[in-house]
């Protein structure tokens, strides 16, 4: 249930990111709400590693649908990425307004650098470009990061209390993420 | 034991998850703009979402705009009636419809002036990823017919290919795509080139690969599709030269050129669903060639 659910909104946001520019003063780069959705599931403590790692695969497979990048790259860039927060929630607790923009700019960055590495080896005729427009995007990615990671962390506690009343409230993480996780 | 297992086990499907989605790079770098079925199904339930929030965005967006405009008018006249107003709001929503009739009537225009057969389009999303510069089009009618790589035009010029085709919605792979590559002159000169997307650009930028140095360009120099390789007709209007890159060795130059078409504010496109006719080669004759449909490769 929690994974439709982010999934769904997952899709929404998706849906806005690629009509925003309608809306958007800054015509060249979007935030990337794909990546911060990632972000979400690979950073809250009440994902698994393999759940937070599937939800990023199939975020990452509808964005490249929705985007016409090749099939694929968004897919297991968004699936690593999922891992690089995973191994990030070992050495830093991402809390808070500061944190959560700090996060989202580094992680969208990195992403960038990720996505044209891998579109340079799937399409060698896109070449190695694309790396300016990464710092504008991240900063706007940065600016929406908290807003996106408060309204999941809200779906998560939502999802928790519906689940509390059938009687299949889960606690924090356990297994390979639960010892990933603990410090 | 349990704990163990249960590492392994979350191990494994992210292991799993990583392989499928090399697999998944594998297969779209060997097809490239091919969809599989379920590919397409998903494509035909997100293509509605996207148009009715292209709707709503426009819309959004006009409302704003005349919002900003209607607070300097009413600071200004502030005792103006509420009647007034109200005819204001009409007379801009009026304004709206006459811009949106007067780009139709230049589509229709371009459409007239193509001497090929044409299907209009609604873009519904345009650059959902600044590393891919893709928009995706709903398609008026002619569902079936529009084919990986037809070119798409809007009156202000070329806007590039289709790339992929689900249904009534087709990715097109914008001019400036590092992907994208267009035969282009240049008029004045009569130099030939290839012209390809800058996406490392904070900006719509394209470059001309293969201009040589012996037909030298200048800063303002109109681009126009050559019509070499019979997709895109001959002249249609691609941009003009912005920069000359100095220092260029060789035998080519380096010339930057901005498009005609501002992407961003992409709203209608004409696909080419077949050539030009071929010129008559018996002026004199009755025969009128007609419009097949070729599938463009």
């Amino acid at each position: 249930m929690r994974s439709a659910a982010t999934l769904f909104v997952a899709y929404l946001l998706l849906i806005l990111q690629s009509t925003v520019l309608e809306l958007a003063p800054v015509h060249m780069a979007v935030p990337s709400f794909a990546l911060l959705v990632v972000l979400h599931v690979g950073l809250s403590p009440k994902w698994t590693i393999s759940s937070s790692a599937v939800v990023a695969f199939v975020t990452g497979y509808l964005f490249d649908l929705v985007s016409g990048a090749p099939q694929g790259v968004h897919a297991f860039v968004f699936t690593l990425m999922a891992l690089f927060a995973r191994a990030l929630t070992t050495r830093v607790a991402v809390n808070g307004i500061v944190l959560g923009a700090a996060t989202s700019f580094v992680a969208s960055l990195l992403s960038a650098f990720l996505i044209v590495l891998v579109r340079a080896q799937v399409a060698p005729e896109g070449g190695w470009g694309g790396l300016r427009q990464a710092p504008l995007e991240a900063v706007l990615t940065a600016i929406a990061g908290p807003f996106v990671l408060s309204l999941f962390r809200r779906l998560d506690g939502r999802v928790d209390r519906a689940r509390s009343r059938v009687g299949l409230a889960r606690g924090p993480r356990s297994g390979l993420s639960g010892s990933l996780s603990s410090r | 034991m349990v704990g163990s297992s249960k590492r392994w086990r979350e191990g494994a499907v992210v292991l799993v998850t990583l392989i499928v989605a090399v697999f998944t790079l594998r297969v779209s770098a060997r097809h490239p703009g091919e969809l599989s079925t379920l590919d397409r199904g998903i494509l035909r339930l997100v293509s509605p979402g996207q148009a009715a929030m292209s709707y709503v965005a426009r819309a959004i967006t006009g409302v704003a705009g005349r919002y900003v405009e209607l607070t300097g008018v009413r600071a200004e006249n502030e005792a103006l009636h509420r009647d007034n107003r109200k005819l204001r709001t009409e007379l801009m929503e009026m304004r709206r419809l006459a811009e949106e009739s007067g780009r139709y009537q230049r589509l229709l225009g371009l459409r007239d002036a193509t001497p090929a057969e044409t299907i209009a389009a609604r873009v519904i999303a345009v650059d959902a990823s600044p590393y891919f510069r893709v928009a995706r089009v709903d398609l008026d009618r002619g569902e079936g017919t529009v084919r990986r790589g037809m070119p798409v035009l809007t009156p202000e010029g070329v806007v590039g290919r289709i790339n992929r085709v689900a249904g009534k919605s087709s990715d097109v792979l914008l001019l400036v795509d590092p992907r994208s590559a267009l035969d282009i002159i240049v008029p004045r000169t009569g130099g030939r080139g290839i012209l390809r997307g800058k996406s490392g650009e904070n900006g719509y930028r394209c470059s001309i690969e293969y201009l040589a140095r012996g037909e030298p360009v200048k800063e303002g120099d109109a681009v126009v599709t050559s019509g070499v390789g019979g997709a895109f007709p001959r002249n249609m209007a691609v941009g003009h030269v912005t920069r000359i890159i100095p220092g260029a060795v060789g035998l080519y130059q380096d010339v930057e050129v901005t498009p005609d078409v501002d992407f961003a504010r992409l709203t209608d496109v004409l696909v080419i669903v077949a050539p030009p006719p071929a010129p008559d080669p018996e002026p004199g004759s009755h025969h009128t060639p007609g419009r097949g449909l070729t599938v463009f490769k």
